[in-house]
Order: structure tokens, then sequence, then C-alpha cells
């Protein structure tokens, strides 16, 4: 357990929103390095956005499963459309098949972003690529707050390189979420919807998790 | 395009019972309380004993094994492979976890909340009967092999702890009303009153129940002046009470009540009418126990008008009797009501035919008869409405009135049967109806019959006998039946080779399984590929049990399970062999009538492909003792003496 009540990062500045009060204060004793797997709460997530340049794309959807005691309680899930009224058309739109312009979303940015900080909580975060998907939020966290995404993140991707022999890694786009699920069986049913999407990742990462636990791996600082 | 998860939670239920039968947006609401559940390799998912959570499990991907720890031993009972559903009885019934499930490789469950599924199974009828056969059909698992029972405490288990069924133990009755049987009528009937109860239970000075006084009594003896209010109860109470232990099930108390005719019955601490009186159980508490009940049922087919009624009761019976295939009630219970309800038909089709007669204006003759079930029918043991088997014995008529005599319960029997087939019991295909004349005879003229079958044994005359010799009186004047039985043993004593034909004939059954333990299933014609569980797995046992009850002298006990039963008393050194014989036939008793009630027919043939790996498993298990059965028949009669 880390005991965070009195580094500067995790302290609200004057004027801050109670959104982010709200999501500091939960970092009062955050999860540490020696927490149990078993005892720890993942958010498994991911995004879709008008792009894939972080700078340039916007939120329009995104879906989280939480992970813990190595289940998945679909009734503790979370599955957010934005609302994005300009439209810098780009490949990813024809990928996710979502379409800008608010046909599929009722939520501003703003507002997702609250609810997912509500939703995460002090979770570790866990996705595909992670970056990609907390950077996304993190611009617009910036914007709103100043601040960003205090969680621990784990990135799927970098847990099967982990686990993967030499030839995999060598391997052009070995590390995908296609070639993962299809490595590990998953089955991949609508994929590129940001929920579905985040379904499989939280499958996959509880495959990859067992097989890091066969190997010793049973405390979160072994994990990161 | 919210609810993405559920949606594709949702998509692979849907593949597999009883999610298929369930609408989208039921199946909906389930999955997206879906917990999706990891196990590692071994991980155990519950263990035998533990208290049950509120989830079963569905599994999504891998396996799952259910074992059963017993004296250190560990059994296998059960796979589930993908889309298997297991965990669910428990939370269902009560009780601890029977069994322990355990990954047997990395695992993916759908762990469904019982809560939002219980909801479903009482509003789908469809979900609640898979769920109801897929329970009877793991009855199958009760099978027991030499020794010992898979499930040991299986039977108290379904009777004792199923909320559903009316197979719950009556614990909780009333506190009995109960005066001494000196008190004046009008102080018992003052006592009544105040305690708002319609009986009261007369105990001597240990409070074993001497009688019972009911408002029926007091309507009866009093209120019409037969008896004075100040005349002591017991000069009208019923007596003796009929008396029953606490621990009977409500359906232990409604075959009695059906069986005795009674409305009221005593519970007492050792059942007896000597020991002290605990309750009293009367035929409206058990009403108001359950909804529908088979001593309702049998009633109301004695106050039935027409066929189509009957028909409608027969319907309702068939209802009960998924329920209690689905809740694993003992087979013995299931065919002693299924056999009382036919039973009742039957009389109350021929009582129908009688007054139809007398309204044609035809003439009852003198002579009494007797309305004899044959077949399946005779041995108690049809629990579908499989075809009719009938025969009638009338009384010797002098020869000039014979024909006359008969004339009149041939038209009686047409009569009957043609009713019993509006009621959905298909004509027999052999014509072994009381409407042949062959089957329309007098006791003397039957008696001729067998003799000829018994002195005669031609093999068309040993076929005959087959089915002719599980005869049951079911209505009219029982002695004639039994003057037959008594005629029947004399010639078989007289004439004891012909058992020997009997055996012969009992061993030419076709063997239920190839030399590679596969099914042996039928070659061609209509079930071609399909097994015939009735002529390869229960005759080869029926036909057993008929020649070595016969041979050991015994009458009037026609359950193939019960001769078995009894055969295990008679010969102890056989014990075994013939208690495996009897659960076996219960076994496949039990598979027939699931299978008839799943194809809407009389369940004789199926494809073995539609069986599951344990229902396999259990089939073949129950095929063993037939081959014992047969070596011991074919020992004792010296079979390979006799030839062919």
């Amino acid at each position: 357990m880390d005991f965070n009540f009195f580094r500067k990062k995790y302290r609200p500045r004057a004027g801050s929103p109670d959104y982010w009060r709200d999501y500091l204060a939960c970092f009062g004793h955050a999860y540490g390095r020696r927490s149990p797997l078993d005892e720890v709460r993942f958010v498994v997530f991911d995004t879709e956005a008008t792009g894939l340049d972080i700078r340039k794309g916007h939120l329009l959807s995104l879906g989280a499963v939480s992970v813990s005691g190595w289940q998945i309680s679909l009734e503790d899930s979370l599955e957010l459309y934005i609302r994005q009224d300009y439209a810098p058309v780009e490949a990813a739109i024809a990928v996710h098949g979502i379409l800008p312009g608010g046909r599929q979303g009722s939520l501003s940015e703003e507002e997702a972003v609250i609810r997912f900080l509500a939703y995460c909580r002090h979770a570790v975060l866990v996705g595909h690529h992670i970056d990609f998907d907390a950077g996304l939020i993190n611009k617009s966290l910036y914007k709103m707050t100043g601040g960003k995404l205090l969680n621990k993140r784990l990135d799927t991707a970098a847990l099967a390189l982990r686990l993967a022999g030499p030839g995999q890694v060598r391997q052009q786009g070995a590390f995908s979420l296609d070639n993962l699920c299809r490595q590990y069986h998953i089955p991949m049913s609508d994929r590129h919807t940001a929920a579905g999407d985040a379904f499989i990742t939280a499958i996959l990462f509880l495959k990859l998790l067992a097989r890091l636990e066969k190997r010793g791996v049973r405390t979160l600082g072994r994990l990161l | 395009m919210e609810n993405t998860i559920p949606h594709r939670v949702c998509d692979f239920l849907k593949g597999f019972p009883p999610f298929n039968l369930l609408s989208r947006d039921v199946l909906l609401g389930i999955a997206g309380r879906v917990v999706v559940r990891y196990c590692r390799p071994e991980e155990a998912i519950f263990r035998q004993g533990d208290a049950p959570g509120s989830y079963f499990y569905v599994v999504r991907e891998g396996a799952v094994k259910l074992f059963r720890e017993e004296d250190g031993e560990t059994i296998l009972v059960d796979q589930c492979d993908e889309g298997g559903l297991f965990g669910l009885r428990p939370l269902l019934a009560g009780g601890p976890y029977a069994l322990t499930a355990r990954a047997s490789e990395e695992a993916l469950l759908y762990a469904v909340r019982v809560d939002s599924f219980r909801e479903v199974m009482e509003t789908d009828p469809g979900a609640a009967f898979y769920l109801a056969s897929s329970f009877a059909a793991s009855a199958g698992e009760r099978y027991r092999g030499r020794k010992g029972s898979l499930f040991p405490e299986k039977d108290k288990l379904a009777a004792n702890q199923f909320p559903l069924l009316e197979v719950l133990s009556l614990e909780r009755s009333k506190e009995p009303v109960t005066c001494p049987p000196g008190l004046p009528v009008r102080e018992a009937a003052g006592i009544m009153a105040a305690r708002e109860v319609g009986s009261i239970i007369i105990v001597d000075e240990h409070f074993a129940p001497l009688g019972i006084a009911t408002d029926k009594d007091l309507r009866n003896k009093v209120a019409t002046g037969l008896v004075g209010l100040h005349e002591p109860v017991e000069a009208i109470m019923s007596s003796p009470v009929i008396s029953v232990p606490p621990d009977i099930t409500v359906a232990g108390v409604q075959i009695e009540m059906v069986r005795r005719r009674i409305s009221h019955l005593c519970i007492t601490e050792d059942g007896t009418d000597g020991s002290k009186v605990l309750g009293v159980l009367s035929e409206h508490d058990l009403m108001v126990m359950q909804g529908n009940n088979p001593a309702i049922l049998v009633r109301e087919v004695r106050r039935c008008r027409d066929a189509e009624g009957l028909r409608e009761l027969r319907e309702r019976s068939e209802e009960l009797l998924k329920k209690y295939l689905y809740q694993e009630v003992s087979i013995s219970f299931i065919s002693t009501f299924m056999t009382e309800v036919n039973d009742e038909i039957i009389r109350r089709a021929v009582q129908l035919g009688e007054a139809e007669m007398e309204a044609e204006g035809r003439l009852k003759p003198q002579a009494a008869y007797c309305w004899l079930a044959l077949g399946s029918g005779g041995r108690g043991e049809q629990l579908l409405r499989t075809d009719q088997d009938s025969a009638l014995i009338f009384e010797n008529v002098p020869e000039e009135d014979k024909e006359r005599t008969r004339a009149y319960f041939l038209a009686l029997a047409g009569k009957v049967t043609q009713m019993l087939h509006r009621a959905g019991f298909e004509y027999c295909p052999g014509d072994m109806m009381a409407s042949n004349p062959s089957w329309c005879l007098s006791l003397d003229e039957w008696k001729k019959q067998f003799s000829g079958w018994i002195f005669e044994p031609a093999p068309k005359a040993v076929m005959m006998c087959t089915v002719f010799f599980d005869f049951r009186p079911v209505f009219g004047l029982e002695p004639l039946s039994e003057l037959l039985s008594r005629h029947i043993f004399d010639a078989i004593q007289e004439q004891s080779v012909f058992l020997n034909f009997l055996a012969r004939d009992a061993i030419q059954n076709p063997p239920p399984l190839t030399f590679f333990r596969n099914f042996v299933v039928e070659s061609s014609g209509e079930h071609k590929n399909e097994f015939d569980i009735k002529s390869r797995a229960m005759m080869p046992l029926a036909d057993a049990a008929r020649v070595l009850i016969l041979n050991a002298g015994i009458a009037g006990v026609n359950n193939t399970f019960r001769r078995f039963e009894k055969l295990a008393e008679l010969e102890p050194a056989n014990g075994d062999l013939y208690e495996q014989a009897a659960d076996a036939y219960e076994l496949l008793m039990r598979y027939r009538a699931l299978q008839g009630l799943k194809n809407q027919g009389p369940g004789r043939y199926f494809s073995p492909s539609e069986l599951t790996r344990m229902e396999r498993l259990n089939l073949r298990n129950s095929f063993q003792p037939i081959k014992s059965l047969q070596s011991l028949l074919r020992t004792r009669f010296q079979l390979s003496f006799l030839g062919g």
C-alpha cells in the first residue's frame, strides 16, 4: 500500500472541480508494489477516436470493464459514446464504424472523462497499447483540470511480450490485439467497438495474468 | 449500440439450452448481470459441501469436471464442455453442493445470477421444463453399482430439500386438537369451533389416537338426530384412525389418502395408532400446501363425464409426471401415482360405457365381470399413454346365455376402448383388447385358454403369455381375477417345463450393445438408426422378472422392479443382482418417460446421439444386469438342454 497523502501531485489546487478532488482523494491509499494480484481492482479499457494521432484525435467512445479476483462483473462496466460536432474524417472511422457528428454519442467529451474518472478511481488501468488511450484521456483532462491520470498502468502488449518466445518477438505485428487473440484462443466477435475491445482485452489480460502468476508473479510490483 | 458486452454474452448463451428458449430481451437482462470468471487449470470452482452462493455457471471456454468425493475416493460424475451448465441444483434445491467442480483446463465461465434466472423459470415453462428434464436425466447418476450409490442421500435430498415440490417432508403439521373419548359431543364441537378446525382426534390417556370426529360426522350423525348432543364423542368418531409417521412426505400422504379414500390422516410418533398424536392432516391442508395434486386429480377423474374430460385429466397428470420426473421423485412413487390415475380413467371409462349401454336400452346381464389391464398397464408401469392392452373375464353362465352375455360385454368393451382411445390411449396394434372376442371370455374359457398356452407352449403361445401373464384387475369383481391366477399357478405347478419355455423366450431378446459397446440401433424401417429401449433393454428385464417370480410362486406382484425387490428378499444369494436389476429398470423407465415426453410419443425409440455422454454411460451401466440375469436363467432352467 502506498501512502500518498502528502505528495504534491495528489493534492488538488485551489479551484479544482469536485470530480477532480474526488478522484485525487481516491489515491489516499492506492495499491502498492506489494499488493497481491487477487486483491487489486484492474480497469481494462479501450477508446475509439477520430484519428490515430493523439494530438489531433478526439474521443468517440470509451468502454471499460473491471477485473478483480479473476472475475469480470458485467454489471460493473462502462460504455460511453461521445458527441463530436466537427468531423475530421480519417481512416480510423472506417475502421471503427463510428461516425462523428453525434449520431451515436450523447455525452460531451468532458462528461465522458468525468464518468471515466469516477469509474476507475484508483484502480490499476489496463489496456492494449494503453499509452494511446490514456494519452487521449490525458489530453482532455489537462484541458479540464491541468492534471492527468494518476493510476498505475499496464499494457497487455507489454505483458504478452514478457511471455513471448524469441521467435515471436521478431515477428511483425505479433503483439497486435488480433494476433494475441488468435494465439490465446479468444473469439473476436464485434471487434472495434470500445466496449467489445475492452472485454476482449480483459480476457486476454486474465490469461496473461495466469501465465505470469505461474512464473511467480504474485504482486502488483512484479507485474508493473 | 449500448450494451455491447451483454449482447456478446447473449450471442453465446442463446446457442445453448435453456437459454435458447428465452426471448432476446429476457436473455439480455440475464447477460447484463453475468460475471465472467477465469479459472486456472485444476482450480476448484466450488467444493462438495460448500454452501452455494448466488451464481450458477455456464462454460464459455475450456472444460469443467464434476467430482463426488466419498470415503477418500474421487469419482468423476460429469464433465461440462462449452455451453454446459452446472452448479444450479443446490441453488434451487437448497443445501450444500453435492459435487466438487474443477476446471480441467484453463476455463472461462459465465456465472449467472440465480435470482435473475429464477424469475424466468417461473414465467417461462419452456426453460423450466428444460431444467426439469435435465435434472431428471441426471437421475441416471443415481444408478447404483454393486454397492453404495453415487449419491448416497440423493433420494432424501430430492425428497426433502426441493422447495418447489410436493415431496416436502411434513415437518410442520398443525398442533393436534384432541379430546378424551367420554367428552360429550357438544363440548367436543365447542373445542372444534374455538380452535377453528374441521376435525378432532379422540385420544386415550397416553395421547394415542382412538378415533377422529370431523365436521362431516357432526353433520351426518348429530345434526340428523342420530346421536344426541350429550352422548360421548366416541359415538360419532371414525375408528381406527389411519396413522402415518412424521417423516412422511406430502406425496406419501396423498397416496395414502387416495388409496384409502379418506380425507384425514393422523401423524403419530411411530406411525402407528399406538403412539402419541403429533398432528393431523386433512386433504384441505394438502391442497393449501400445493396446487396440482394427485388426490384431487384422481377424484376429478371419478367425476368426469366424457372422454374429453378424461383426456384433459390425463394430460394434467402428465404435467405432474413431468414435474415428478424433474424432481427425481422415485419411480416407485411415480408409477404408483400414474397407475392410480390410469386405473381410475379406465374405471371411469367402464362406468361411462355401462351408462351408455343402459341409455341404449341394453340390459346388463346377471353375470359379474372383471376388467383386466395387461402388459405394462398390468404391471403398473405405464407412465406414458402407450397403447391399451386389456381383457375381460365374465362369470361362468349357462351355455345358452353365454353368447348373449358375451355380446353385451363385447359391446361394452368396444365403447370403453373407444373412449380410452379418445382419451389418448392408442389402440393395441395386436388387438389385445377386451373388445376382441378372443379376449372377452368367461372364467372357464380363460382357464382353458391359459391351460392351452401352458400345456402346449408353442412360440406364439409363449409370446402371448408375456402379455397376458401380467394381468391385473382394474374394475369389477376382483375374485374372478384371483381365481384365474390360482388356476394358472396350479397349471404351472403341474407343467413345470412351461417355465423353461418362458425362460428361453426371456433370453432371446436382442442384445442392447454391440461387441464394441456401442448401442445396437435398428438397421431398417421407420426407426432406422434408433435405439429401441423397450425391446432391447426393458423387455429382457421384465421377462426375466416374470419367469423368476412365477417360478417362486408369487402372485400379486406385477411391477418389474417390485418383482426384483421381492426376488432379492427371497433369494439373498442373488440379492445384489436383483437389486441392480430393479435399479436398472427404474432408470430405464425414467429414460423412456423422459424421451417420450420430449418427443411427444411413447419414448420407445430414440437416437443414441441425442444422449449426453453421461446418459450413455448410465444406460450402458443399466444393461449390465441383463447379461447376468440371462445367464442365471440359462443355468436355472437348464436352457442349454432345451435346444433352439
